[in-house]
């Protein structure tokens, strides 16, 4: 790996290293430019994942968040990461793409807020993403007949068969979901063997054979190829400028040490809760005031159900079966819509899930856990309107860097609720179509997004169209804190495409 | 040789991986010194809590101990999930808080320390705190919103402390730890009801048969 002095001004200093940070990388080097990644995590080799629930927390991003609201977000677990390839590390690799109404659900409903583009202007990003990275699918698509995936979608494990059974009972169409995983062994550019998904379950704990497509074994390597530097280990804190206001460093520390890279770009992509920590504490690029504002999740909810089989529910690829048939729900009393998935679960997070959301104790809650293997569960993720009471703003606590923790506010309206209840009462009666037992509803929010809200609008908006700071021309956004609305889909895949798309405009800027 | 009673047989298998199995080894034994985080009087609290609150002697063999209080006041002091409630203090101080409120209002309703209480006593002080009906508003308490939050937080790391453990694995006939091992990475073959491979554990719980009997 090609390595720079920290008196060189790189062309790009990019603050993380997962679907924000990795594709921009790739595509700045790919076209001649210098670039340091610098990454608050370790580098992880894919062997030494352990799934094992509790060890294999080092993936997630520890540094301790305060969660507040009447809905407080659980973190840590399946949340932000943290390593050589954030959290493409620990996701769970179920790959939709962003319905082409969610584009525009201000124009369609009066509510939310419009992307300032359409689905055709990201869709040749979305597609060089997932031919790039290797997403797997069925041969037709119900939702969009014309997609193709390059990879046969993996054997559908026991959750996903049971929600066949379920969408069938209540008349829903269903598939095989696009999973940004491949189902044969092949050999990937700049990195080498990746092997055919061996079904193992243990996506959220880290892939051990290369199948799940990450960003450590497709875009760091190529950019690693093409010059690029990656830095583990540093964690960024300052940011520094001259007298024009213009980004010349960054103030990164590194095993207790504290150095600064020169760079003429800086590229922001933590994720959207670090992002914008970094620019409160360091009181940047927020001339408008939304710095932080305008968080949001996406509603995701849960129903599981007990049956007669042994289901086995740690096994196969965790979430295969989609429908997109409650994209717009004919009897929504909300705007917007959500996914449903199957679910499959390790042991532990099932068993948070169903700790958090009851108060059974006693020979109940033993027998309840005793109830793991046979147990699947359905779960959705859908749109979350901004909120002016949601946002991430500077605690009053210090972190052991000495840096204010980041709060994080998180309360669902009414839109939330109605979209909650509906996939609740919708759920329940696909398992108890199909003679689910002791079927219990979790009320829960999943992934992060907003913050640093993308627009036309100087005024209201923290970057550009382009992810391109309005207040600091050489400070660049690419993660999903710039998304305007959470749209219904799994945000990776938009990520990434938003990368490619940002470093684009930058090799044009 | 048949293994020790103690020792899980999935430890043995070679769908493990080296690393994975020394984690799940190091969890058969207590940690050394405890307590570690709490204090005396909170620790006692939290052992007297356990059992009510998930009893195990319906999945584990007879005899067998998961040390759980030992395990989770040790957790306490170690890397944490990364999140608290904004209203509660750091978790370390929290727990502590929560137990010894516990106490306090078990010696307020009762006249007599919460270890000292009769299970069924102990459980309804326990229903209560959940549904954050008992709390105290005074330093180094918790109020009831408090500690029905940490309520969530009681539950979870019972239940990462319990599902995590080998043992219990072995007695749910839990197959997620054997996903592969070093030279070979053999996942699963079988995902779909009712398929159980070879290598994977049967249930011996009393509580968990069922499924397994089934085949």
């Amino acid at each position: 790996m090609k390595t720079f002095a920290e008196t060189d001004i790189v062309d790009a200093v990019v603050i993380g290293s997962g679907a924000g940070g990795a594709p921009l990388a790739a595509e700045l080097a790919r076209n001649g430019k210098t670039v340091v990644v610098l990454e608050a995590g370790p580098a992880f080799t894919a062997m030494g994942h352990t799934p094992d629930e509790i060890a294999a927390r080092e993936l997630y991003w520890l540094h301790e968040r305060l969660s507040a609201g009447t809905n407080p977000q659980a973190f840590g677990g399946n949340n932000s990461g943290t390593g050589l390839g954030g959290s493409l590390l620990h996701y769970g690799a179920f790959m939709p793409r962003m319905d082409a109404r969610d584009f525009h659900l201000h124009t369609e409903t009066g509510k939310g807020v419009d992307w300032p583009f359409g689905l055709e202007e990201l869709l040749p990003y979305i597609e060089r993403v997932e031919s790039f990275i290797g997403v797997s699918g069925p041969a037709s698509y119900p939702w969009d007949p014309n997609r193709r995936y390059a990879y046969p979608p993996p054997p559908a494990n026991s959750a996903a068969l049971k929600m066949r059974e379920g969408c069938d009972a209540l008349g829903l169409r269903h598939a095989d979901g696009p999973a940004a995983l491949i189902t044969r062994d092949v050999e990937q550019p700049h990195f080498g063997t990746r092997h055919g998904c061996a079904n193992c379950g243990a996506c959220h704990q880290g892939c051990r054979n290369g199948a799940k497509s990450g960003a450590d074994n497709t875009w760091l390597p190529m950019a690693v190829a093409h010059g690029a530097e990656l830095r583990p280990g540093c964690f960024a804190h300052t940011i520094e400028r001259d007298s024009a206001g213009r980004v010349t460093g960054v103030v990164y520390r590194q095993n207790g040490v504290e150095h600064r890279q020169k760079c003429a770009t800086l590229v922001l992509a933590a994720g959207a809760v670090e992002t914008p920590r970094l620019l409160l504490t360091n009181d940047l690029a927020n001339s408008s005031g939304q710095v932080g504002q305008n968080y949001m999740t996406h509603v995701s909810t849960q129903v599981w159900g007990e049956f007669d089989e042994d289901i086995r529910p740690n096994r196969g690829y965790p979430s295969l079966t989609i429908t997109e048939d409650m994209m717009r729900p004919k009897d929504a009393d909300f705007v917007g819509g959500y996914l449903i998935q199957s679910l499959g679960m390790m042991p532990a997070t099932w068993g948070q899930n169903l700790a958090r959301s009851t108060t059974t104790r006693g020979p109940a809650f033993a027998r309840a856990l005793a109830g793991y293997n046979r147990s699947a569960g359905m779960g959705i993720n859908g749109e979350c309107l901004p909120r002016p009471e949601n946002r991430v703003t500077l605690s009053n606590e210090k972190d052991a860097f000495g840096l204010p923790k980041p709060l994080i506010e998180h309360s669902y309206g009414p839109n939330e609720w109605a979209m909650h209840n509906h996939a609740a009462s919708l759920l329940s009666r696909m398992w108890e179509a199909i003679g689910a037992k002791d079927i219990r509803v979790i009320d829960r929010a999943a992934h992060m997004i907003g913050t640093c809200r993308m627009g036309t609008d100087a005024g209201s908006n923290v970057v550009n169209p382009e992810g391109r700071s309005f207040d600091i021309d050489n400070l660049w956004i690419s993660d999903h804190s710039i998304f305007p609305s959470a749209a219904a889909a799994n945000p990776a895949l938009a990520i990434m495409a938003l990368s490619l798309r940002t470093a684009d405009a930058m090799l044009k800027a | 040789m048949s293994p020790p009673p103690d020792r899980p047989e999935i430890l043995d298998s070679d769908h493990l991986s080296a690393r994975t199995r020394d984690i799940l080894t190091s969890r058969l034994s207590a940690p050394e010194t405890h307590p570690r985080t709490l204090s005396l009087q909170a620790y006692a609290v939290l052992d007297a809590l356990l059992p009510v609150l998930l009893p195990l002697d319906e999945i584990l063999p007879p005899g067998t101990d998961i040390n759980m209080t030992a395990r989770i006041d040790a957790a306490l002091s170690g890397p944490r999930d990364g999140w608290r409630f904004a209203d509660l203090p750091p978790d370390a101080k929290a727990w502590e808080a929560a137990l010894l409120t516990l106490d306090d209002v078990a010696a307020e309703q009762h006249g007599i320390r919460f270890i000292h209480l009769a299970p069924d006593l102990r459980g309804t002080l326990l229903d209560a705190l959940m549904a954050g009906q008992i709390g105290l508003d005074r330093d180094g308490r918790l109020t009831p919103p408090q500690i029905k939050r940490w309520a969530g937080d009681l539950r979870g790391e019972v239940v990462d402390c319990v599902m995590s453990d080998p043992r219990i694995q072995q007695a749910l006939g839990i197959s997620s730890s054997l996903t592969g091992g070093d030279t070979v990475f053999q996942g699963f073959t079988e995902v779909g009801p009712d398929s159980r491979e070879d290598f994977e554990p049967k249930a011996t719980a009393p509580l968990a048969q069922m499924a397994d009997s089934r085949e």
